[in-house]
This record gives structure tokens, C-alpha cells and sequence, in this order.
């Protein structure tokens, strides 16, 4: 196959060892969080407290309305603010709720603990609603939804590939509630009715993959499956080809997958086990623009510029500070927004001033786009505004991974090319 | 401090495209330099600075054309020059010219190679045919009558493919083989360019090796080079078969007209040929099976280039006929490679069958050009003679002589000279010559064929040996050894009439 249409992947280099064995820093925000108001694109939650409420960690806030109906709790103790507007990693200004944190963490259970031996599907499956449980793909995809009507699952593929460069968030969490990940992970299995899931992790994580190993010793339905060190392995369509060699269509469900992160495992059985829902993160502070890049635990809503002053401060004057990791995640030009609760990392990367040469055609963005396309084709149709050629070619298919910008010679922003042929096509259809 | 925003992503491989062109060069300058430096052990220095004089009209003219036109166009030159490697393309056009070649015709190539083979396009990126290839072409169609004199002292014999368009592409008697062969040092020869040739294209396994590294740096694309040689292996292995021939074919087929060099370094420049992988495989096979048919159906030396321009101009369709989401079009696209594969296939086995009709090569033959008469009783040289052996067989008496031809009397340089062994038949009673031939040929200076060749022996016989006015004519060129003959035929003539 990659004869003929390219290795659809490259080997990157992680920067993994910046972050991936140093002490995580716990942060804490200074007076105030903020929570964003934001479902999905789109939606906006209905806010259930009131200015002056008293709450503590696991208070419910807010719920989006359906079908994206996500609770959305409390991080912190303390009183409800007003709502004001500001930056979300998703370059919309968002409305936040301003939570005055009183520095307790009072927590009480927003919901009550289930042992999933005695539990039936349909009540694992309400739980993962109830725990607000996110996809951690930007788009912010409630993971109850594949759980709802499986049909011909085979297996449970638990993602802990974490290919985007720089970031470790998911191996720390992993690391430290590994008991969490196992639980979780047999949670899922049952709400799913897979047969067998299977954990993928890069095949470099070997001390991590020996201590699972060992606690896998008596669930034999659950084995662990290692990935080569290449990007985009993290994304659900690789990942299901490298184990299976299929390809689908829309969603891994038609060949039998289900595809979860490994953090949303340990998410799902800290409120199996605990009746507590994401309230701290892990969040992966890395990256050439910051002097001491480190992994936090931070509640979600903190504001970045807080987190970035308390692990020591930036290294550059003139700096991209990314949302996400350097391949996917997006530039926001200010530092004043907070961590979601589906965030993992920030990278910060000193700005650099690239000169794009002209594209001498080369193709290999097309050897290596992941979905199979045409990038440097795309482009053109993009530059013709020929829209009929844009479908042909599939620009819908695009996940902006990012690979055709990254390997491009001439240092072409190829991926933006594709994009403003992809939102063409959507406006279009519209 | 200041957030920056850049369009994601935010980092991108080390890879560049200077870097490609860099390498790109170097890999170049290895192949030129080597020739260089074989002209320079193998004949002298002139020749040596003859080349390197030619790479620098070269480079220097594309770098000041450029520079011209991004003054022209108010643009700064130097940032002009670095997007826009003008050089690469004067390297690779420099490549694929004759050693002999004048440097004017060097410079006014490499002019048109760079102004319409890439500026009048837009430049860099933009250009729809291989400037190098466009330079190479005008200067084979503007200079072609010059292009096989010789510069000076610098002079070249014909090339590899000149000579086999002669023979008609197909040789299939293993003596005419062998000589062809070993005219180029055989295939080992042709393989590692140990003859004269163009500049860069001749030493095969250099290019490959060169090649090679490039293919492991991902500078050029692997796929296209395979598909390209494999193909014309393919190809030249059906007219061997078709036409009977031996293995060494499909090997001299892939080591002769910059076959090599155009493998490496013209149908991997990306910006004229297609995108997509399989694209560019279908326009690699295009390559090869135009090459084929150029050679040996136009009976055509030059079929690399044209191929390449032909191609470079289908690069548009190929690309659009590629165009859609080759996860989906993995079958089609499968087909469409087959078919023109398969294509190809069929075409040279048909087109073979019609290039027979070339009668196969005889090599000219070296005759003497007969001239003035000499008369027996005027031979002006004088030699030693001695009668080896002398018999009667009836009437014919069988006379062996030694006479003392161009070795011994004029020839300097030889180290052992020794005389020429003739041997005589007499008819005593008809008093006439019956034949005249040489049992040992010495005078090696000489083309033996001019002395020792029926048109000059034929001439004694059936002379009459007592007529006083017998003579022959001379062999021009060869007046010494003509009159080592006629002495020891008068020697013959002596003992004969001594009985
Ligand atoms: S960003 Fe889109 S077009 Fe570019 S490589 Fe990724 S999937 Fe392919
Ligand atoms: S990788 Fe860059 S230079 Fe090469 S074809 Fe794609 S866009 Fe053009």
C-alpha cells in the first residue's frame, strides 16, 4: 500500500523527555477560575447556579441542551461570579462562568459510586453522560454517544498512543492511576459489549507497559497493543488500520471499533469509583518557549497566563502559545484563557519567521497526508476556486493533522490551504 | 511579550527545499567532477579544462541571467537567485553536453534553458518542461551540425548510440556484438563510461551510486527511478527476445544515451513531473517506452530528452486524470498503471518486428586505393631478399621469399622490425604469375588490408613474367610494402628463370 500511495505517516521528534519524567507541578488558581460556557461548537450550556451561590468541587454548574446534554461541574469550592466573555481555545470568544475559588476543595459527590460487576450496561453508559465525559479531539464529542446503540462491536481500542509532539499529559495521568486506567477500561468494555479491547501505547513506553502488563495478569479479554513511534498513530482511522488493516468509512463502529483516550478511561473510573467528576487535569506545559516545560495539576478553568508565571515564565519575548500540541492545536494570540476540561497540553514555541519558496510540486504532502489525499492538489483547486474539483478531491475527508504543512520543502502552510477548501465545501452545502 | 498567531502546524521537518537543492547540486558536481578528472588521466589536461570551462559557462550564465531578469522585474536579486537555484538546471544541461562542445554553444544553451525553459513560465515551480532538457534540446536542433566536430585538439569518436542507430538497434551476430562492444571497452565500458561522451552522462554506475544516496535521503523519489528502469529493461528485454539477441542487450540499452542521468536527475525533478505517486510512475513508464520507441523504431540516438519534453507536457493530464482520493481510486489507478505497462509491452514487441528490415551491419572494409603503375624493372627501393624455399610441382613452382618491407626500412619505431614472408606460384611453362599472397605480414604500421587484400594480390596474377613492361599499381600509402612485394615477386621471377 505505501508503495503506492505513500507511508500516510512520519516518525516526528516527540520532545517527549522534556516533561515526561519530571515532577508534575501542582498549580492552583489564583482567586478565580473560569468556566467555559461552551458544549460544542455551537451550543452553550444553560447555567444552574446563581450569582452569589455557594458551591463546592462536584457542585453541578451548568447543562448543554440536547442532544450535546453534558453537565458541566465545579472544579473548585467557593462563590458563583458573574458571566464575562473571553478567549477559548477553540479562537471563539466564549462566555465564562467566574467561579471565586476559596482555596478548600471542599468535594462532595455530584453523583453516587457504581460497582460495574453488579451494574448493567445501560446504567455504565448514563453514568458516562452524567460524568460529563468528552472526547478529547478539539471538537469536544460527548463519548456516551458511541456507547448508545453499539452494534457488532468486536473491540475496544483504548488510546494511549499520544502522538502529538511534546505532550506527556496522558502518560503522566496513565502513570499515576494506572489502577484507574485498568478499571475504566473494563467499564467501557462491558458498556461497549466488545469481546476484547485492547490498550495501544507507543512500543518506546516500556516501563509503563511492563506495569500494566502486570495488572492485566488476570483480565485476559485486555491485552496491550504496541503502536510504531509515527504520527498521526493517535488518530482513530491509523490506529484502527494498524491493528486490523481496515479501513471504514465514517466511524471505526462499521469495522467493529469503538475508540476511546486512555485519559476518558481514567475520567470514567474515577466517577465509577468515586462519584467525582473531571475536576483536576494533567495538563503538559512544554515546548522551547517556556524555561521550565513540566506537567500540571490544575483545575480546569485556570487561566494560562497563571499556570505559565507559576512553573517559572516564558523564555522568548515574541512566542506561539498553542492550544494543544504543536501539530493540531491552534496559535491564540493571548495568554488569558483558561484549561478546558478536555484539555492536555499548551505548547509554547518561540515564534519563527518561516519564508515559504514556492511549492516546486514535489508531492509529499501527498505521500504522507494520513487521509489519503492530495494536499498540493487541493491547494490548487483552492487557488482556482474551482469548488466542483475541491469535492472531487475530497477536502472534507481533511482532519488537519497537519502533516502536509510539517513536511512540506518549500515550508508552505499547506495544511491552511486545505482548510479554506474544506470550510469552501462546507459553505457551500450550507 | 507578544503570542504570535501562525496558522497550525506549529513545526515542520528539516528538510528543505535549499537543502534538497543543495544536495541536489553536489550529487551533480560528483558526476561532473569524476568526468572531468577521467578527461583529464585519460587525454590530458585540455580536455580537463575544456569541461570544467564548460560547468562554468554554464553556471555562471544561468546566475547572470537571473540576476538580469529579477532587476528587469525591480525585484532584489540575491533573494531571487537563493528561490530560484538557477544553477541546478545549468549543471544538468552542462551534463548532457559533448566534451567538444564550444563554449558558445554552452552559453547560448544555457541561456535559453533558463529564460524559456523556467523564467518566461513564471520561474521556479512554475515551469511546465525541464529547463535542462529545453537548453539540450535547442542546442541539438540549432548547433546539431556542430555539435560531432571537434573543438581544437579535442576530438571524439562517435557515441555509444550513434554508432547502434548505424547498426539499426539490433545486432544479433555475435561477431558484430563483440565488435561493438569492445569498441566502448565492452559492457563493463559502457557501464562505467570509459569512453568519450557527454559530460555527465557517461559513467553509468557513478550516477546510480550517486543516485542512490540521493533515493536514501528522500531527495528524489525512488518509485520514479524503479518504475523508469525497470520498464526499460522490460522493453529492451522484448526486442532481445523478438529479436533473438543476447542478455548484454537490455544491460547496453540502460547504460548508453544518458539513459542514467536522466533516470536520476531529469524524471525526479518534481516541479514537471505529476504529483501523486502514481502519476509519477505512469509518467516514468511513459519515459521509457518513448525512449524505446524513439531509438529503435525512429532509429534516433536522442531518445532520453525528447522523451522527457513529451512527457513533461502530458505531466497536466496526468495529474488531472489522478485527481480524487487515491484511497478509493487504489483499483483504477492499479488499471490505469497495468494498462499503460502492459501497453508498452505490446508496443515494442510489434514495432520490433518492424525494425528487421535494417539489413544487419557489415563493417566497411579497409581496401587499398590502387594507384600509379610501377613497372617490375622500376622498383627505386632497395631491401634484402632471400629465398626461404623454393619447389616444383609440375609446372608450378611454389617460391618463398623474404623481403624487407616498411618495418625494417622506415618504420622507427618498431622494435624487432621484421621482413614480410611472400609466397609465389610460377607457371615455368606459360611463363605467367599463378598467385601472389602473403604466408607473414610484418609491416604491422601499415593497414594490412591495403597490401595484403585480393584487389593489390590479384593484380600478378596471370602476368607474364618475361614481358619486360609487367607492372602493378601501387597501393597508395603503402609504397614500401608494395615494393616488398614486387621484389620478392622479381626474386621469384630470377630463380625461375635461373633453372
Ligand atoms: S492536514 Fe489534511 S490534507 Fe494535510 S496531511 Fe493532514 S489530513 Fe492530509
Ligand atoms: S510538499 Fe510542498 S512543495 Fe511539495 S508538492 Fe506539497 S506543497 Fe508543493
Amino acid at each position: 500500500m505505501s508503495l503506492w500511495i505513500g507511508p500516510m505517516r512520519v516518525h516526528l521528534n516527540g520532545h517527549k523527555e522534556l516533561t515526561s519524567h519530571n515532577e508534575i507541578v501542582t498549580v492552583k488558581p489564583k482567586g478565580e477560575v473560569f468556566i467555559p460556557l461552551n458544549v460544542s461548537m455551537n451550543h452553550r450550556a444553560e447555567v444552574l447556579v446563581k450569582e452569589g451561590d455557594t458551591v463546592v468541587v462536584g457542585t453541578k454548574l451548568g447543562i448543554g441542551p440536547e442532544p450535546f446534554a453534558i453537565p458541566i461541574y465545579s472544579p473548585v469550592s467557593g462563590v458563583v461570579g458573574k458571566v464575562i466573555q473571553m478567549m477559548h481555545p477553540w479562537l471563539k470568544p466564549t462566555d465564562h462562568l467566574v467561579i471565586k475559588d476559596d482555596g478548600k476543595y471542599t468535594f462532595a459527590r455530584s453523583f453516587d459510586p457504581i460497582d460495574i460487576e453488579t451494574a448493567d450496561r445501560e446504567t455504565l453508559v448514563a453514568m458516562m453522560k452524567e460524568a460529563g465525559l468528552m472526547g478529547c479531539g478539539g471538537a469536544g464529542f460527548p463519548t456516551f454517544m458511541k456507547y448508545k446503540n453499539p452494534q457488532g462491536i468486536e473491540t475496544l481500542i483504548i488510546n494511549a498512543v499520544e502522538c502529538e509532539p511534546y505532550i506527556t499529559a496522558d502518560y503522566r495521568t496513565m502513570k499515576e492511576f494506572l489502577d484507574d486506567l485498568v478499571y475504566g477500561t473494563r467499564a467501557m468494555l462491558k458498556a461497549s459489549t466488545a469481546k476484547n479491547a485492547i490498550i495501544a501505547i507507543k512500543k518506546n513506553k516500556h516501563e509503563l507497559c511492563t506495569k500494566l502488563q502486570a495488572l492485566l495478569v488476570n483480565t485476559p479479554e485486555i491485552k496491550i497493543f504496541m503502536t510504531p513511534d509515527v504520527y498521526p498513530m493517535g488518530w482513530e482511522r491509523t490506529l484502527v488500520y494498524e491493528y486490523s488493516k481496515k479501513r471504514y468509512d465514517r466511524l471505526p463502529s462499521e469495522v467493529g471499533f469503538i475508540v476511546n483516550n486512555a485519559t476518558t478511561a481514567v475520567s470514567f473510573a474515577q466517577a465509577l469509583r468515586q462519584g467525582k467528576p473531571i475536576g483536576e487535569k494533567i495538563v503538559t506545559i512544554s515546548g522551547d518557549g517556556v524555561k521550565h516545560p513540566v506537567n500540571v495539576r490544575v483545575p480546569f478553568g485556570t487561566k494560562v497566563s497563571e499556570i505559565i508565571e507559576a512553573i517559572g515564565g516564558y523564555s522568548a519575548e515574541d512566542v506561539h502559545i498553542i492550544a494543544g500540541g504543536p501539530m493540531m492545536g491552534k496559535t491564540i494570540t493571548t495568554d488569558q484563557f483558561v484549561i478546558t476540561s478536555y484539555a492536555n497540553a499548551i505548547t509554547v514555541l518561540k515564534a519563527q519567521k518561516i519564508d515559504p519558496l514556492p511549492c516546486m510540486r514535489c508531492g509529499r504532502c501527498n505521500d504522507t497526508c494520513p487521509a489519503c489525499l492530495l494536499p498540493v492538489r487541493i491547494n490548487n483547486a483552492e487557488e482556482a476556486k474551482d469548488l466542483n474539483l475541491i469535492e472531487k478531491l475530497r477536502a472534507d475527508q481533511c482532519i488537519e493533522c497537519g502533516l502536509c504543512s510539517y513536511i512540506c520543502p518549500s515550508k508552505i502552510d499547506v495544511t491552511e490551504g486545505v482548510r479554506r477548501a474544506k470550510r469552501a465545501l462546507q459553505l457551500r452545502k450550507k | 511579550m507578544k503570542f504570535t498567531y501562525h496558522v497550525s502546524p506549529n513545526i515542520r521537518q528539516p528538510l528543505s527545499t535549499q537543502r534538497i537543492m543543495l544536495e541536489l547540486t553536489l550529487g551533480i558536481l560528483v558526476v561532473l567532477g569524476y568526468n572531468v578528472g577521467y578527461y583529464y588521466f585519460n587525454f590530458g589536461l585540455d580536455y580537463a579544462l575544456h569541461g570544467a570551462a564548460m560547468i562554468a559557462t554554464a553556471v555562471v550564465t544561468s546566475i547572470v541571467v537571473e540576476v538580469a531578469w529579477a532587476l528587469f522585474y525591480k525585484k532584489n536579486p540575491l533573494a531571487y537567485l537563493k528561490t530560484s537555484f538557477p544553477w541546478v538546471t545549468a549543471l544538468l544541461y552542462v551534463g548532457m553536453m559533448g566534451i567538444n562542445k564550444p563554449l558558445y554553444v554552452i552559453f547560448l544553451g544555457s541561456l535559453v534553458a533558463i529564460v524559456f525553459g523556467k523564467l518566461v513560465f513564471g520561474g521556479f515551480g512554475q515551469n511546465v518542461f525541464n529547463p535542462a532538457g529545453v537548453g539540450r534540446a535547442f542546442s541539438v536542433l540549432t548547433f546539431g551540425g556542430f555539435i560531432t566536430k571537434s573543438v581544437s585538439d579535442v576530438v571524439t569518436g562517435a557515441t555509444p548510440n550513434a554508432v547502434m542507430e548505424k547498426l539499426g538497434w539490433v545486432i544479433t551476430d555475435p561477431a558484430a556484438v563483440s565488435k561493438y562492444l569492445t569498441q566502448f571497452n565492452g559492457l563493463s565500458g559502457l557501464w562505467t563510461g570509459n569512453y568519450v561522451g557527454a559530460l555527465g552522462e557517461t559513467n553509468t554506475l557513478l550516477i546510480l551510486a550517486v543516485g542512490v544516496y540521493l533515493m536514501l535521503r528522500k531527495i528524489i523519489d525512488w518509485r520514479v527511478v524503479m518504475a523508469f528502469l525497470v520498464s526499460l529493461f522490460g522493453f529492451a528485454t522484448v526486442i532481445m527476445l523478438a529479436e533473438g539477441m543476447d542478455w548484454w542487450y537490455p544491460f547496453f540499452f540502460l547504460s548508453t544515451g544518458g539513459v542514467m542521468f536522466g533516470a536520476i536527475f531529469m524524471i525526479t525533478d518534481p516541479v514537471t513531473t505529476p504529483t501523486s505517486i502514481p502519476g509519477r510512475i505512469i509518467f516514468a513508464i511513459g519515459v521509457a517506452l518513448l525512449t524505446t520507441l524513439i531509438r529503435v523504431k525512429g532509429n534516433l540516438p536522442e531518445g532520453m530528452i525528447r522523451s522527457i519534453l513529451f512527457m513533461n507536457m502530458m505531466t497536466p493530464l496526468i495529474d488531472r486524470i489522478m485527481d480524487g482520493w487515491p484511497l478509493k481510486s487504489f483499483r483504477k489507478h492499479l488499471v490505469a498503471i497495468s494498462s499503460v505497462a502492459l501497453v508498452g509491452l505490446l508496443g515494442v514487441a510489434l514495432t520490433t518486428t518492424a525494425i528487421a528490415y535494417i539489413p544487419p551491419y557489415v563493417a566497411p572494409e579497409e581496401k587499398p586505393t590502387l594507384g600509379d603503375l610501377i613497372k617490375f624493372t622500376e622498383v627505386t627501393q632497395a631491401g634484402q631478399i632471400s629465398i626461404v624455399s623454393s619447389t616444383q610441382d609440375g609446372d608450378v613452382l611454389t617460391v618463398i621469399v623474404k623481403s624487407d618491407g616498411y618495418a625494417v626500412l622506415e618504420d622507427e619505431h618498431s622494435e624487432d622490425p621484421q621482413p614480410n614472408e611472400i609466397e609465389i606460384k610460377l607457371n615455368t611453362a606459360t611463363q605467367t604469375i599463378v598467385s601472389v599472397k602473403f604466408t607473414d605480414f610484418n609491416d604491422s604500421r601499415i593497414k594490412k588490408n591495403f597490401i595484403d587484400h585480393p584487389d593489390f594480390l590479384g593484380q600478378f596474377e596471370g602476368v607474364s613474367y618475361v614481358d619486360p613492361e609487367a607492372s602493378v599499381d601501387v597501393s597508395v600509402g603503402a609504397t614500401y610494402s608494395t615494393e616488398s612485394v614486387i621484389r620478392a615477386v622479381v626474386a621469384a621471377i630470377d630463380a625461375a628463370l635461373a633453372q
